[in-house]
């Protein structure tokens, strides 16, 4: 018997160690954001329930023996939940996990808000998907990208998210315009312009005529190499070079031509350049 | 007590030393040369005392009394003098003060003489300095000088269509919401990159182009990295650039490091940083006639005619100047104020400086400007 | 902590005779006040940053230094202001929705009278996604955490937890900011 002795107090020990362990509550392992669910108890009398998520930390005095009302406001947001109940001198805890809901939102970030026409891979589109109540969404979701420019086609691709983030890289069209990018995903739509304008001068032309007060110099129509007039406002420098000394102007492109009268009164070399791209040389002579 | 009395004896003859034997070409800031107390004193001697007397009245904003000392009155409205030498139209020189001056007399026989007057003006911006060639006369026993006013021209009454284009922004608003749309800050490409040595300065000097198809306001920094990839010293190009530019527009920069030798340096990390601004096309500035001359002191300048082509006044104009090497790179940048405002449709006369180190190596040059114009409320 | 506080405090201890007992406790007082200060002051928690797997950007090294910076210091400021029901120190480096809800966290427990203390053991941020424009960047975060809920001042519950937080963060002026902070189950 006394052999036994030890063994018993220990095997009893345990035991009652067992029964007096916080007994787990019993939550889901996970729920979806908004969908109510209720926690069973035991016993009698009454307990505070507190319930710890990420956006809201409450309590509440419920009835042991009763199920507990986890209502739908309480578990909105995404993430990892604690339930405690205390009372009759024992806690129990439980956790679980609210995981997004249905998708209802796009955050689309679209880059640039400006792009010059012919850019390979120039246009960059991401999409984060978020349920109403702005949980990510890490569930794989088919993400739709469209990118239409007036008067060409569109063009459209499609792109699973992972981790709630979709993105790809899209080519800027040969026509200047206003593109329309979209992105949508089961009806929800993000819709973003992007500026496609003309890339660098080319082919710069100028002719000069002698009048009165100077030398009127114009430029032919200013295009880029794929034909789109740049943008009004582009700076076109003409040089003219002469007895008097060197002569220049800054002027911007208005309607497409850039036009300046330049003060000179003998025989002079006129030639334009905008930006980094150099134009032709007219040779003018001095003033009748 | 004999102390006292001691002091004030000296003083009086300090007084009666400095009349009597005047500094020449003393350029003490604060007090016109050769002259005690400005103003005070010469009343056209010589020559070149009634030149100091006339600086020291400017100096003094003593107009009357500098009016007085002219010769050619007659010739010269008072109102004119006065806007010649203190600005008008909100230009440069009408926020700036005669800090110091120097004379020297280049010729003198019977009744006439001429002098040079060196003078240093304090402005908003750092120093200018000016050089007047005076023609001074006797007139009635005294030396008296005459003034040559420039006629300025007139602009006639007209009306001048602008019809340049004109930028403004509207950017996302603090509620949008994330991933909105928003404009981007423009493109701007650091064209050329040159560290050149210029005494104990080094001094990086270069090219940047507005890529964009909208108006940039740019700033440069510039950080000197040392032999050990240790940053040693950052800085910025401050006014030494044209900040708004236009789309496809070319600005040269030119960023100072005082105390560094190229010899400490493995590289430099060059940093444009650019925004989006609201903008103006207009005015339009022609830069007539640029040639290299030597200026009356027989420095080499860059000179020329800036030309304002539009209906307002640019109130203050600074003019940059790129020079190029034969191989078209970028060797130096000058840059130099106009302290006169640009009148619509006036020629107005500018000179930036040229180093000596430049000289001989300068293959072609590029003068741009930039353009302050006062609000109108 | 007020550095001066202990200097003063083991001045004043110096005074010799046995009449200044009642002083000497006052100097033990501060002096534990003062060192509690500091412990209470929450540093930074270690964040180790993995970018073996980001894409599509590369991830630059001044930004390679700087988030997992940023990303500690969020941790930190959120632990505190869970810790003294101050929602207002969230602003810093939490931003949109995070700060948002974290806000309302902090405000419900306040009201209830309860506080969450997190004892942060360190965190494994990998990079997990980093937009082409620079613009933003997905980060999954393994976190060693001690959380205990308090009501009142009874601890009602503490635990030892490894969880996986998917976290979005954005560059503000000039540090990064939490955008979301979402606890997963797994990655």
């Amino acid at each position: 018997m006394q052999r036994f002795l030890p063994a018993a107090c220990l095997a009893f020990c345990w035991i009652a160690a067992l029964s007096l362990a916080a007994q787990d509550l019993q939550v889901p392992a996970t729920v979806h954001a908004g969908s109510a669910f209720t926690i069973p108890t035991s016993g009698s009398g009454s307990a505070t329930f507190y319930l710890i998520g990420p956006a809201s930390r409450t309590k509440r005095q419920v009835q042991m023996g009763q199920e507990i009302q986890v209502k739908p406001q309480e578990v909105r947001d995404a993430g990892r939940y604690l339930a405690i109940l205390r009372g009759g001198g024992a806690s129990q805890s439980g956790s679980f996990y609210v995981l997004a809901a249905t998708p209802a939102s796009l955050s689309f970030l679209a880059h640039p808000s400006r792009i010059p026409v012919g850019q390979r891979e120039g246009i960059i589109g991401v999409t984060f998907v978020f349920d109403k109540w702005h949980n990510l969404v890490r569930q794989p979701e088919n993400v739709e990208f469209h990118l239409a420019v007036n008067g060409g086609p569109p063009i459209s691709q499609t792109v699973r998210s992972r981790d709630g983030v979709a993105w790809l890289r899209m080519n800027s069209a040969s026509k200047a315009g206003n593109a329309k990018f979209m992105a949508t995903l089961r009806g929800i739509e993000e819709k973003r312009v992007i500026q496609q304008v003309a890339a660098d001068p080319c082919h710069l032309q100028i002719k000069a005529e002698r009048n009165a007060k100077g030398v009127l110099v114009e430029t032919a129509p200013v295009r880029d190499c794929s034909g789109n007039p740049v943008s009004d406002g582009t700076v076109v420098t003409f040089t003219a070079n002469g007895a008097g000394g060197l002569s220049t102007v800054d002027v911007p492109v208005k309607k497409d031509i850039a036009q300046a009268e330049l003060k000179i009164s003998g025989p002079a070399t006129i030639s334009v350049a905008s930006g980094v791209v150099m134009g032709n040389e007219v040779k003018v002579g001095g003033q009748q | 007590m004999k102390l006292a009395v001691l002091l004030v004896l000296a003083t009086i003859a300090c007084l009666i030393l400095g009349f009597v034997f005047p500094v020449h070409q003393a350029s003490t800031p604060g007090i016109v040369s050769g002259e005690a107390l400005p103003g005070v004193g010469g009343t056209g001697n010589t020559p070149e005392a009634a030149v100091r007397s006339l600086l020291g009245d400017v100096q003094a904003h003593d107009w009357n009394q500098a009016y007085s000392l002219l010769a050619n009155t007659n010739d010269v409205d008072k109102e004119a003098f006065i806007h010649d030498i203190n600005g008008n139209y909100g230009s440069l020189r009408t926020f700036s003060s005669l800090e110091g001056s120097g004379t020297r007399v280049l010729n003198q026989s019977g009744d006439q003489a001429l002098v040079r007057a060196d003078m240093h003006w304090s402005t908003a911006v750092g120093p200018i300095y000016e050089v007047r060639e005076l023609k001074v006369v006797q007139q009635g026993g005294n030396w008296k000088v005459v003034w040559p006013l420039e006629k300025q021209a007139t602009v006639p009454p007209q009306v001048v269509p602008v019809n340049y284009l004109r930028w403004d922004v509207i950017y996302r608003g603090a509620q949008d919401d994330w991933g909105s749309q928003n404009v981007d800050s423009p493109q701007v490409r650091i064209v050329s990159m040159n560290a050149v040595q210029h005494g104990n300065t080094l001094v990086v000097v270069g090219e940047v182009v507005n890529e964009d198809t909208v108006p940039a306001f740019v700033d440069m920094n510039a950080i000197l990295v040392g032999k050990n990839g240790q940053d040693l010293d950052q800085e910025n190009s401050f006014d030494k650039i044209q900040h708004t530019l236009l789309p496809k527009q070319v600005s040269p920069y030119r960023i100072d490091f005082p105390g560094f030798n190229l010899s400490q340096i493995k590289s430099v990390r060059m940093d444009a940083k650019a925004m989006l601004v609201p903008a103006s096309a207009d005015p339009v500035i022609a830069v007539l006639d640029q040639h290299e001359q030597e200026n009356v002191l027989g420095s080499k300048v860059l000179s020329g005619n800036l030309l304002n082509e539009s209906g307002r006044t640019v109130n203050i104009a600074q003019v940059l100047a790129t020079y190029y090497d034969s191989n078209g790179k970028v060797i130096w940048v000058s840059d130099g104020y106009v302290d006169r405002a640009l009148l619509p449709q006036t020629p107005e006369p500018f000179a930036v400086d040229m180093p000596d180190n430049t000289v001989g190596k300068v293959q072609s040059y590029r003068v741009t400007v930039n353009h302050y114009i006062r609000q109108q409320s | 902590m007020n550095p001066t506080m202990e200097g003063v405090g083991t001045e004043s201890c110096l005074v010799q005779g046995g009449s200044n007992t009642r002083l000497r406790v006052i100097c033990a007082l501060a002096a534990i006040l003062a060192f509690s200060l500091t412990s209470f002051a929450a540093p930074a928690p270690s964040v180790q940053f993995d970018i073996s797997h980001i894409g599509p950007r590369q991830m630059e090294e001044i930004t390679g230094r700087n988030i997992p910076r940023d990303w500690g210091r969020a941790w930190q400021t959120m632990a505190i202001a869970s810790d003294q029901n101050r929602p207002d120190l969230l602003g810093h480096y939490f931003t949109g929705f995070a700060q948002q809800k974290l806000s309302a966290a902090v405000a419900a427990q306040r009201k209830s009278g309860l506080r969450t203390r997190y004892i942060d053991h360190g965190h494994k941020l990998a990079a997990y996604f980093y937009s082409p424009d620079g613009g933003a960047i997905e980060l999954h975060d393994t976190a060693d955490l001690e959380i205990q809920v308090l009501d009142g001042n009874d601890l009602v519950h503490s635990e030892r937890v490894t969880l996986h937080y998917v976290g979005l963060m954005t560059p503000a002026a000039d540090h990064w900011e939490v955008r979301l902070l979402q606890s997963v189950p797994s990655f």
